[in-house]
């Protein structure tokens, strides 16, 4: 899509004004531009370093992660599995619960109560993640520990439950603004043909609105990928290759957060690994964030009849 | 064309002192008017009059939006259309509605017709039905080869004519076409003219149109709304050719819009 830049006759003042503008704002550009091209060059070079050592096969397709180990072993299986259980658990639980959400603030709810329940959305979205993660453990992995004695201290589930949580915000936003997208004559054309509210929002509004709320919950996934103070707090930081969601974990990014505390010199393989799975996580989420686009760019296509 | 009605014919739907609010705002005053059964009407007027107000409280849509306040009757084949026991939901499946922006949904173009059966638990031969509906609307033969082709991808025209024969799918009294044309090229809208006089006088069909022109060429009663009120009411052609009041002259002359 083109933007239309707007054009008006001023007088000179006033044009060179407005071109100080343009370079201020070109400036701010270049800064970001630069900062970006510096930070994957950073990536690159390390992450290249790294490979040049361990074949990326072996990266690959060993499956114990152990960089500070006397002998230290690269799979970093263990870590893609942990953050593939933490993306798609989280969006297990945030999906049906921020969908619904969405839906009844879309279709049923008073105007007074569609305020409340945007405040509180806001206000969630406001709480840090460090309480989110003092919430899971000493709250929600005792309760979990009840009902399943065998749950471990650090586990998967008490991580996927609060980082759905966590972006349960994201999801009832976005999802919200897939559903305002769908035009409201679809929906009257729906009723006007004699079906229920009910089945006009499961056959109209939703399959309308999919490639959107598609979106969102691949937008809420990256963030919930992202999320490292829930994770290390919840399932401990440690990286095992294990499916069960009774045990703990470590992914990508909660790895990531050692490099700060760790003692890992520079220029060591230790080092440079920090550098590999940062490459790795931002090839991972750019894919994510890049589908999610390209659904939505997709969806407003059709939707644009 | 049909021949000339009376309004006083057998009335499928009538308005008595119908007044429509939003808030404050006076949508719809005291209409009182017969749409006689098998007959073409049309209403006409300026942009605002409430005209698609109208359309929308003889189907009961009108109370989805929100702040309307209804007053006054509308009987439906002699039954109260607002009565307690009445469920709005059934009445639109007796009186089907098409609108002004085409409304395919994003299905293929079968489920789009089977959409309104399915809803109303229909069992019978919902492959005939899309056939025959299809079929009404000269559509057959353009999509016959692919029922599977995705809704959005039929010309505008062909949308608005999915649309015509998705209503049609429910078998209803009644057909309220609000400008069923004013989004469609001067080809695409001759199409769908002849497919309303084709309907007619199998359906009872009411139409809201701002283009007095194709009121003439359409309908065998015309209605002219004025800022909610029901100015004149009557044949078409004695509405054209010698109107009573004399806003109602100025507005079909092209002096007021
Ligand atoms: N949902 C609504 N909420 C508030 N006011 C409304 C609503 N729908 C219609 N109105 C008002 O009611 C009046 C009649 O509107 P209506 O849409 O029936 O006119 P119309 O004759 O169909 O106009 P047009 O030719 O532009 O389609 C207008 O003043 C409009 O602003
Ligand atoms: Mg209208």
């Amino acid at each position: 899509m083109m933007a239309r830049r707007v054009s008006g006759a001023g007088t000179a003042s006033r044009a060179a004004g407005e071109r100080l503008v343009a370079h201020v704002l070109l400036a701010c550009t270049v800064v970001a531009v630069v900062t970006l091209a510096a930070v994957l060059a950073v990536l690159v070079r390390e992450a290249g370093m790294f490979f040049a050592d361990v074949s990326p096969w072996r990266f690959l397709t060993e499956i114990t992660w152990a960089p500070a180990a006397a002998e230290p072993r690269f799979g970093v299986l263990p870590l893609l599995v942990g953050t593939a259980q933490i993306g798609v658990g989280a969006a297990v639980f945030a999906l049906p619960a921020g969908l619904m959400t969405a839906v009844y603030l879309h279709q049923y709810a008073g105007s007074r109560t569609a305020r409340l329940l945007s405040g509180v959305t806001a206000l969630m979205a406001g709480v840090p993640t460090v309480v989110y993660g003092l919430f899971a453990l000493h709250f929600v992995t005792p309760a979990l520990r009840v009902l399943w004695p065998g749950v471990e201290a650090f586990n998967a589930l008490s991580a996927c439950l609060v980082v759905g949580l966590m972006i349960l915000p994201t999801v009832t936003v976005l999802s919200r603004e897939a559903l305002d997208s769908v035009p409201p004559p679809l929906l009257d054309a729906g009723l006007a043909l004699g079906a229920p509210k009910g089945r006009v929002v499961t056959r109209v509004l939703l399959p309308a609105a999919s490639g959107g709320i598609l979106a969102a919950v691949l937008i809420a996934m990256a963030r919930a990928v992202g999320e490292t103070m829930i994770v290390s707090l919840a399932a401990g930081n440690e990286a095992r290759l294990t499916w069960s969601p009774f045990e703990g974990l470590q992914t990508l990014s909660a790895f990531l957060t050692q490099l700060g505390m760790g003692d890992a010199a520079t220029g060591t393989r230790e080092f440079q690994a920090f550098f590999a799975v940062g490459a790795v996580l931002f090839v991972g989420t750019y894919g994510i964030h890049m589908a999610g686009r390209m659904l939505v760019s997709r969806s407003v296509g059709r939707a644009g009849q | 064309m049909s021949s000339p009605a009376a309004p006083t014919d057998a009335p499928v739907l009538t308005a008595e002192r119908l007044s429509v609010r939003f808030g404050r705002r006076v949508a719809l005053r005291d209409i009182s008017l017969a749409i006689p059964r098998g007959r073409i009407v049309s209403i006409i007027g300026p942009s605002g009059c409430g005209k698609t107000t109208l359309l929308r409280c003889f189907n009961r849509m009108n109370e989805l939006a929100s702040g309307a306040r209804t007053s006054g009757t509308v009987h439906f084949a002699g039954m109260d259309l607002y009565g307690p026991d009445i469920d709005p939901v059934e009445v639109r499946r007796r009186i089907g509605m098409v609108f002004q922006q085409t409304t395919p949904f994003p299905k293929s173009v079968f489920d789009n017709i089977a959409f309104g059966p399915r809803a109303s638990g229909f069992t019978g031969d919902l492959q005939g039905l899309v056939e025959e509906v299809l079929t009404s609307v000269g559509l057959w033969s353009e999509v016959a080869d692919d029922l599977d082709t995705p809704a959005l991808e039929l010309s505008a025209g062909q949308k608005q004519r999915l649309c015509i024969a998705r209503t049609l799918a429910l078998k209803p009294d009644v057909l309220l076409l609000d400008e069923p044309t004013s989004a469609l090229d001067p080809e695409a809208t001759a199409r769908i003219e002849s497919i309303i006089r084709a309907l007619s006088p199998r359906y009872t069909i009411v139409i809201a149109t701002y283009n007095r022109w194709q009121a003439a060429r359409l309908s065998d009663l015309t209605a002219f709304l004025d800022r909610g009120e029901l100015l004149e009411y009557g044949l078409t052609e004695t509405l054209f050719t010698n109107p009573r009041e004399a806003r109602t002259e100025s507005y079909l002359t092209g002096r007021t819009q």
